[in-house]
């Protein structure tokens, strides 16, 4: 095909669409839901930055605090004034009140346009010594009810809106010559109408993807900063929403090759809309339940309290006795709270963490080996459906997906870890009671602070790749019908 | 004449290829989402209801203890699974259902079932409740959107009308031919789902939801009914299939997908939840420094030690008859379960603010309207997870009180005395609460029903 015949073409296409008020009411609509979405996600990116500079402060308040409240006691000769249960130069005092840690997860640029799971999982935890947390999210407040609504962010506007508002741009291609009673006319030209049509399908494709992203990228750099502009995330994900939108023209190239009617076009073109975006996922998830059930998280919790109950039937009572019947600890009275009390419950505390700890790991490892085995065998679905895998794509890449989160709750159990053994021989020394220092309060381990936007884990490029493969594929079907129509 | 203009109506229908294959494909459909949601149902309630024996009996059987560890130990309050949660599981799964009854912290609610999901959950759960939300509609119009127009694309339109029947007769006979269609779905829907629990609960367990599920039918019933007179008026006011389905697809993609999301983040942004760490902030400070002229913490503790002297006519604290240190704990849990009260107080009338602004968009959305009903009559609504997080909160306090009092004398607590601690059950509201509920919801559904009447009638005077 010439250049000056695509130019006519292209003159063609716009005039057309123009005049029939499409482009107009259509590149309105996608402008107007795109510019809903941006301002959605970026709000919700904008208000987990703040609340990570709330925690920032807070964490320097609670610091100087402390620090002031251990000088203090250590001026006026070791006498605190206040509760004991408030004396921080007891560890296990400091532990529970000024001692627990905030560990967060830098949102990602890219989450302004992909919610994924930060809708439901935490973006930062409180860390204590006593609370595992993989079992107990301390999960941002937010109400169920909206959660249960869903979000409306560029992935739903991407994955659910635009392949409909594209079938209402490339149904009726061929069929509206036919219904025009153009078609005889095309037919009689020397031009092939196989090509005649893939070149306006493209430009129709061509047009609406670039518009498309004409919006995105500057909005966007915009709201949150362009510095996404220079990471892989961003140039994959425009690659796989592109080639997202490359698949639904391909599709409609086909339906168009079947010569139904443009009633009959946009049926069918709804219906595979549905069954791909609806319906092959709602299908998947009752198959992988079945395949993959995932224990519910109380199993945990009842391991972890038969494992407490077990080991104060045997050892516990021991170290409970010894605690407890100490003179010491003065614990057999509940008159007034004594050093060696708050000491004896440290003691008890701590150990019976240990045997939580250490009871739930089965239970635990079950659980995520059960979701970890969902995962993959969604992986190895997840090409039935465009739609799911560009949805499981674009999660990967703003950092939403529930590996991700995955990731941030292991590195948050391992501070965790790192917390107890810091506390556990300050708490848990009987020679070491009351001797919780400034020294101390500035050695409290910190988390630090990332982006979990790897997606290596994910094989993005095969992926797509594949499904370029079935694009160029459904192409070259609907083309080679055309080419040999005979209506 | 009527008779005839349904059977002619269905006939049609019949004989058209894609509809047969779209009536097979939904009976497969419906088919799958009754044994999605009957699974659901089996399997969660009786976990549950296990779950809840267990961790009772796992707390009666903790060994002596001082009772303020043991009531460390505590244990949970489930929320059963609903029994019509096998027709919609509504919100269940991003709500929790685990409550830790301990002293000194109200419990939250917790393992939702949605944490722990794939990307897949984001794409719905498959049950009668899906089915008829979101499915049904599409199916309803796909139905109807050339019930009239395809008559003025045929070509047929002047033989009708010149046949010896009234507008009136045409207009009832088509719709009708629609209902019965639509109807046989909507029976499906409803007598699966009642075969089922009939099925699992026996006809004792099945009675006392009679009512409730009467309830569900009927609106159901009138759900269905008025997207078919929806989708007629349409297709009578458009005289063209193909607008008439792109302006009832629209509809359905607007009001299922976009109206609730789009409003659910303006609710989001125009009622900002406060974060955790202020929450946190908030309630410690209230906590230690007391609200209003209540005094710090140590003024408050020393206050209660001087009165309780007082009282009891001593000078020491260890000369008291009773111990102490279980009296500062209960009036602690008291003062600061005020703090408590109203923080989450606070929550709640913010949540109840955001979540009118999304019920409230069910004036454009008459799918939405038909939700929040379902949520409501199958008891998977965020009104009755709070009344269940309210229930097990009193638990929690009542569990402290019996503890703090027995520990006024014992430093031990054995075997003996933790059995005498209630265990806790939770039944939802009856049906009267859920209804009175639902009134918004009922009423939107009504005035979309006039609205679609309305609309009809005007198609009649326009077009016949």
């Amino acid at each position: 095909m010439s250049a000056s015949l695509l130019r006519v073409l292209w003159r063609h296409e716009l005039t057309c669409l123009y005049r029939n008020r499409v482009l107009v009411v259509l590149f309105s609509l996608v402008l107007v839901v795109l510019l809903a979405a941006l301002w959605a996600g970026s709000s919700q990116w904008h208000t987990q930055q703040r609340t990570l500079g709330r925690i920032r402060a807070h964490r320097h308040e609670m610091q100087d605090s402390l620090v002031q409240r251990i000088r203090r006691v250590e001026a006026q000769g070791m006498h605190y004034p206040g509760f004991i249960w408030d004396d921080p130069t007891f560890a296990y005092n400091t532990a529970r009140n000024e001692g627990p840690q905030y560990a967060a997860k830098v949102p990602f640029a890219l989450q302004a346009l992909v919610a994924g799971q930060s809708g439901v999982q935490p973006f930062y935890y409180k860390v204590y010594i006593t609370k595992k947390q993989q079992l107990v999210h301390e999960s941002e407040i937010d109400n169920s009810y909206l959660q249960f609504v869903g979000t409306f962010d560029f992935a739903f506007v991407v994955v659910y809106l635009l392949p409909l508002l594209l079938i209402v741009f490339t149904y009726n291609v061929v069929s509206s010559e036919r219904e025009q009673g153009t078609w005889v006319l095309l037919k009689t030209s020397n031009q092939s109408i196989a090509q005649l049509t893939l070149a306006r399908l493209g430009i129709r494709y061509g047009l609406f993807t670039l518009f498309f992203w004409a919006i995105v990228a500057p909005v966007l750099a915009g709201l949150v900063g362009p510095a996404f502009l220079a990471t892989s995330n961003w140039w994959w994900l425009v690659a796989a929403v592109s080639l997202y939108f490359a698949f639904w023209v391909a599709l409609a190239l086909l339906v168009n090759s079947f010569s139904l009617s443009s009633n009959l076009n946009a049926l069918t073109l709804i219906f595979l809309w549905l069954v791909l975006g609806l319906l092959v996922p709602a299908l998947l998830q009752f198959g992988l339940d079945r395949a993959y059930p995932i224990p519910s998280r109380i199993a945990i919790t009842t391991a972890e309290r038969d494992a407490i109950n077990h080991y104060f039937e045997r050892d516990g009572q021991t170290l409970t006795q010894e605690v407890f019947s100490s003179p010491r600890t003065l614990i057999r009275q509940a008159s007034v709270v004594t050093p060696g009390m708050v000491y004896g419950y440290g003691v008890i505390v701590y150990k019976s963490q240990e045997i939580k700890d250490a009871a739930t790991q089965q239970a635990e490892r079950q659980l995520y080996r059960q979701i970890e085995q969902q995962q993959v065998a969604l992986r190895g679905w997840q090409l039935t459906s465009p739609a799911l895998l560009l949805q499981e794509t674009l999660s990967a890449l703003a950092g939403t997906h529930w590996q991700q989160f995955n990731r941030f709750s292991r590195d948050v159990d391992a501070f965790r870890y790192r917390t107890q053994r810091f506390f556990y021989p300050k708490m848990a020394q009987e020679s070491t009671y009351r001797t919780f220092t400034v020294a101390d309060a500035e050695a409290i381990p910190q988390f630090q602070p990332r982006v979990y936007a790897d997606y290596h884990w994910l094989p993005i490029g095969p992926s797509w790749l594949l499904y370029a493969g079935i694009t160029a594929v459904v192409l070259g079907v609907g083309y080679r019908r055309l080419l040999h129509a005979t209506w | 004449m009527l008779r005839l203009l349904i059977g002619k109506e269905l006939r049609e229908l019949r004989r058209t290829t894609n509809a047969t294959w779209l009536l097979v494909g939904l009976a497969l459909l419906v088919g799958l989402a009754l044994y999605n949601g009957y699974a659901y149902y089996t399997t969660r309630s009786a976990f549950l209801r296990q779950s809840q024996q267990t961790t009772y009996a796992q707390f009666i059987a903790q060994g002596d203890k001082n009772p303020h560890l043991g009531a460390h130990f505590g244990f949970y309050a489930y929320k059963p699974t609903a029994d019509l949660a096998l027709l919609d599981n509504g919100v269940e799964d991003y709500t929790g259902n685990s409550f830790y009854l301990e002293p000194h912290k109200r419990g939250e609610v917790k393992f939702r079932e949605v944490s722990d999901a794939t990307a897949l959950r984001s794409f719905g759960f498959l049950n009668v409740g899906y089915f008829a939300q979101l499915l049904l509609p599409l199916f309803i119009f796909l139905l109807t959107h050339n019930l009239f127009s395809k008559e003025w694309e045929n070509g047929t339109i002047k033989l009708v009308l010149s046949a010896r029947v009234s507008t009136g007769q045409l207009l009832a006979g088509k719709l009708l031919a629609a209902g019965v269609v639509v109807g046989a779905v909507v029976l499906l829907l409803a007598l699966g789902p009642l075969g089922l629990l009939a099925w699992h609960l026996g006809p004792s367990g099945l009675t006392p939801l009679l009512p409730t599920y009467a309830c569900y039918v009927a609106g159901l019933v009138l759900y269905a009914a008025l997207l078919t007179v929806l989708g007629g008026a349409v297709s009578l006011l458009t005289r063209n299939s193909a607008l008439s389905l792109v302006v009832l697809a629209g509809f359905w993609l607007l009001g299922v997908f976009l109206v609730p999301r789009l409003t659910g983040e303006l609710a989001r942004r125009t009622h900002p939840a406060t974060t955790a760490v202020e929450f946190d902030d908030y309630t410690f400070h209230d906590m230690q420094y007391g609200v209003g002229h209540e005094g710090t913490k140590d003024e408050r503790r020393a206050a209660l030690a001087d009165s309780v002297m007082a009282y009891y006519g001593v000078k020491r604290l260890e000369d008291l008859p009773v111990y102490f240190i279980p009296i500062t704990i209960e009036a602690a849990e008291e003062s600061d379960g005020r703090v408590m009260d109203r923080a989450y107080a606070a929550i709640e009338r913010n949540e109840a603010r955001q979540n009118r602004l999304v019920q409230l968009s069910a004036l454009l959305s008459p799918f939405l309207a038909f939700r929040e009903l379902s949520l409501h009559l199958t008891a998977t609504d965020l009104d009755t997870h709070r009344d269940f997080a309210a229930q097990a909160e009193t638990h929690r306090r009542r569990v402290g009180r019996i503890v703090d009092a027995f520990y006024q004398k014992n430093t031990v607590a054995g075997n003996a005395f933790w059995r005498t601690v209630p265990q806790f059950a939770y039944a939802a509201p009856g049906l009267g609460w859920r209804l009175r509920h639902a009134t918004g919801p009922v009423l939107l559904l009504l005035g979309w029903s006039v609205v679609a009447v309305s609309l009809l009638v005007l198609a009649k005077k326009i077009s016949l």
